[in-house]
């Protein structure tokens, strides 16, 4: 690649990451308000009411805890900016380490259904474009749509159910230790649940079925197949790359939001369930830690898909 | 068929069905043309004419269904003839009502995998195309010399990058485009409506095909673009000296540039022969719609004078609805009452009445 070409990738990058800092303070602000508005506090629920209402303001100022909520929220931005996420109120272990730990495993199970929502999808939207409505696309396409209308939860509970009773192990113990080595199976069963279960193969489907048909009838395809090209090579970028990136980019959050359940479901020691937890023990902490992650994961797709636009477009990239 | 043709097209017939009136739009209904070597015929006709879908035809593009129904389409190419239309009969049945297509099944899926197989090889590297709206027309996600050089290594015996980016920029220069080095590495967003023209008259010759088919390669462009391409035009059938099919709507165009002539009306050839006879408003023999096209261009005289423009009268042919007799008819202005009876009620045939020129009217088939 030549300079001239990096300089707008480097510009893009340079501004979606100015964007995501100011949408993750966003973001801080409005969960804070509305964990700092939720009736009860960590205090609260650490104490169970064994102390006076006295004596509880006396701990709060012996911790450090600012009384109003903007001098709370400020004290928490003021640490971040210095890489400290704070303790978690349950556990007293660092914020950042302990999710960074779990993120991993959600990392995993998202990225992993991410492909398998893809692998499903893209063949039934790239033959269906290419062929039309036939004997095979048709009930593939049904197919699709049903799977996206199964409720995430229910999948799981049933894909459990099967594997326990057809199969014989249990795949709850997930992530923990296991007494029959099963290899990647428990790991790929919650992947395939979420992967299937999001909601997201149908609109993959005709997101890029419609979008790979509108090329295909572009009048430089037909120059293409004029000169004896090939119609793929010619429509990937538009139709495909394109596409791909931006539905990619828009189903984060969808998958985010479903690998909570899956990690539920499964047992599975990732984000989601870290949050869950959090959010019973109002670890305020962890829970914004978490959140905070979620939105940098989601802009970084936003961010790959910002990049990859201008990489492909040479409009955007030459202006 | 003489050892010199190139291009045969007899009794073509291109259909597309309206979902929402429930009939044929009957585009393309029984053209016949011929185009020999060396020679450049140009197609007039009204926009609706059928022109464009002629030309689609041939190369196996049209993707509307139910598409081509009939005829056949014989290229010949080192001495190989080959009907681009072979097997087209296996693929379609249809149920005709007084000569005319009622009811019909076209298996247009297999039926375009039988075209992609017949017109491989031959569309690209035999059959080059221009088409009208340079801008869309260029994949604008690729520059102009990705473009050129992949038509070359397809289409050519150059298989190697860098050669094919010489001869590239050799067939930039050949269409006297502004700094080729520069445009070879632009992308057709970069580029004005002329030179992305040009670019695509490069890419379209540097296949060095055995026939060029233009369609409409002036329309979409600015009115002094317009007559520097049809200049760059002349220039290259000079030099290059392909057989050309062009179609156009300009009969300036066409005068310039073609040999032989054919003027479609309703889907039809009305009436085809040497440019010079069928242009001239006192050639003994002379079609009526042809006469009407003539008359409706302004001479010189006429636009000192500020005279009112003509126009023909009547609407282009509704081509669903296509009457019994002839198709001009309801627009001719030349029936008379000995014929008025045929006119309406029965087709002419295109008949040959003298050497090299054919022409589909009652006046002359007595």
């Amino acid at each position: 690649m030549k300079f001239t070409s990096i300089r707008p990738i480097a510009f893009t990058l340079a501004r979606e990451l100015v964007i995501t800092a100011l949408l993750l303070v966003g973001v801080s602000f409005v969960v804070f308000v509305i964990l700092y508005s939720a009736p009860g506090d960590p205090f609260a629920l650490l104490l169970q009411g064994q102390v006076s209402a006295v004596q509880n303001s006396g701990i709060h100022d012996s911790l450090g805890v600012p009384t109003t909520w903007y001098g709370q929220y400020l004290s928490w931005l003021g640490n971040i900016s210095t890489g400290n996420f704070g303790t978690s109120i349950r556990t007293g272990l660092p914020v950042l380490a302990e999710i960074v730990r779990v993120a991993i495993n959600t990392l995993y199970l998202t990225i992993g259904a991410m492909l398998i929502t893809l692998a499903v999808a893209i063949p039934i939207a790239l033959m269906s474009a290419r062929q039309g409505t036939t004997a095979v696309t048709w009930p593939l396409t049904i197919f699709a749509y049903v799977i996206s209308a199964l409720p995430v939860f229910w999948l799981g509970y049933i894909a459990i159910y099967i594997s326990t009773h057809k199969f014989g192990y249990f795949p709850i113990t997930v992530g923990y230790s296991s007494s029959k080595s099963l290899g990647f199976i428990p790991f790929l069963l919650p992947i395939a649940v979420l992967g299937l279960g999001n909601g997201t193969i149908s609109e993959v489907v005709r997101y890029l079925r419609e979008e790979m048909e509108r090329v295909f009838a572009e009048d430089y395809i037909r120059t293409a197949v004029a000169k004896g090209g090939s119609i793929w090579k010619h429509s990937f970028k538009e139709g495909f790359l394109i596409p791909i990136t931006q539905i990619i980019a828009s189903k984060i959050p969808f998958i985010l939001g479903g690998a909570v359940v899956v990690e539920q479901v499964f047992n599975w020691p990732g984000m989601g369930r870290m949050a869950w937890q959090a959010a019973q023990d109002r670890d305020y902490p962890i829970i914004m830690g978490v959140v905070i992650l979620a939105a940098v994961i989601v802009r970084m797709g936003s961010l790959l898909q910002r990049v990859v636009y201008v990489m492909v477009n040479p409009r955007a990239s030459q202006e | 068929m003489s050892e010199n043709t190139v291009l045969k097209i007899q009794d073509l017939r291109t259909y597309f069905f309206s979902r929402s009136k429930q009939v044929f739009i009957r585009s393309v209904d029984g053209v016949d043309l011929q185009v020999n070597r060396g020679e450049t015929l140009g197609i007039v006709g009204e926009s609706g004419s059928g022109k464009s879908v002629t030309a689609l035809s041939v190369t196996g593009l049209v993707t509307a269904e139910p598409g081509v129904i009939t005829g056949t389409i014989e290229f010949t190419s080192n001495g190989v003839t080959k009907n681009l239309l072979q097997g087209l009969e296996d693929f379609v049945t249809f149920e005709t009502v007084d000569g005319r297509i009622m009811t019909l099944e076209k298996d247009n899926r297999g039926w375009q995998k039988n075209v992609d197989r017949l017109v491989h090889r031959i569309r690209g590297q035999e059959i080059s195309m221009i088409f009208q709206n340079p801008r869309v027309s260029m994949n604008p996600f690729m520059t102009i010399g990705k473009q050129i050089t992949e038509s070359i290594m397809l289409n050519t015996a150059i298989k190697n990058a860098a050669e094919a980016t010489d001869k590239a920029r050799y067939w930039l220069e050949q269409v006297k485009i502004d700094s080729p080095n520069l445009r070879l590495e632009n992308f057709p967003y970069g580029l004005s409506g002329g030179m992305c023209q040009r670019a695509m008259i490069a890419m379209a010759l540097s296949s060095e095909p055995s026939l060029l088919i233009a369609d409409e390669p002036t329309t979409g462009l600015d009115s002094t673009i317009q007559s520097k391409i049809v200049d760059l035009l002349v220039e290259l059938k000079e030099q290059v000296g392909v057989t050309t099919m062009l179609i156009s709507h300009d009969i300036n165009i066409i005068s310039r540039l073609a040999d032989n002539v054919a003027v479609m009306y309703g889907g039809s050839v009305m009436e085809s022969g040497p440019v010079e006879r069928i242009l001239a408003k006192d050639d003994e023999y002379k079609h009526p719609y042809t006469a009407a096209l003539l008359e409706s261009i302004p001479d010189e005289e006429h636009i000192k004078l500020k005279g009112h423009l003509k126009a023909i009268e009547g609407d282009v042919l509704d081509t669903v609805n296509i009457p019994d007799g002839c198709r001009f008819y309801s627009r001719c202005n030349r029936v008379h009452a000995k014929i008025e009876d045929k006119c309406r009620h029965t087709e002419p045939d295109l008949r040959e009445i003298s050497e090299g020129r054919l022409i589909r009217c009652w006046l002359y088939l007595n």
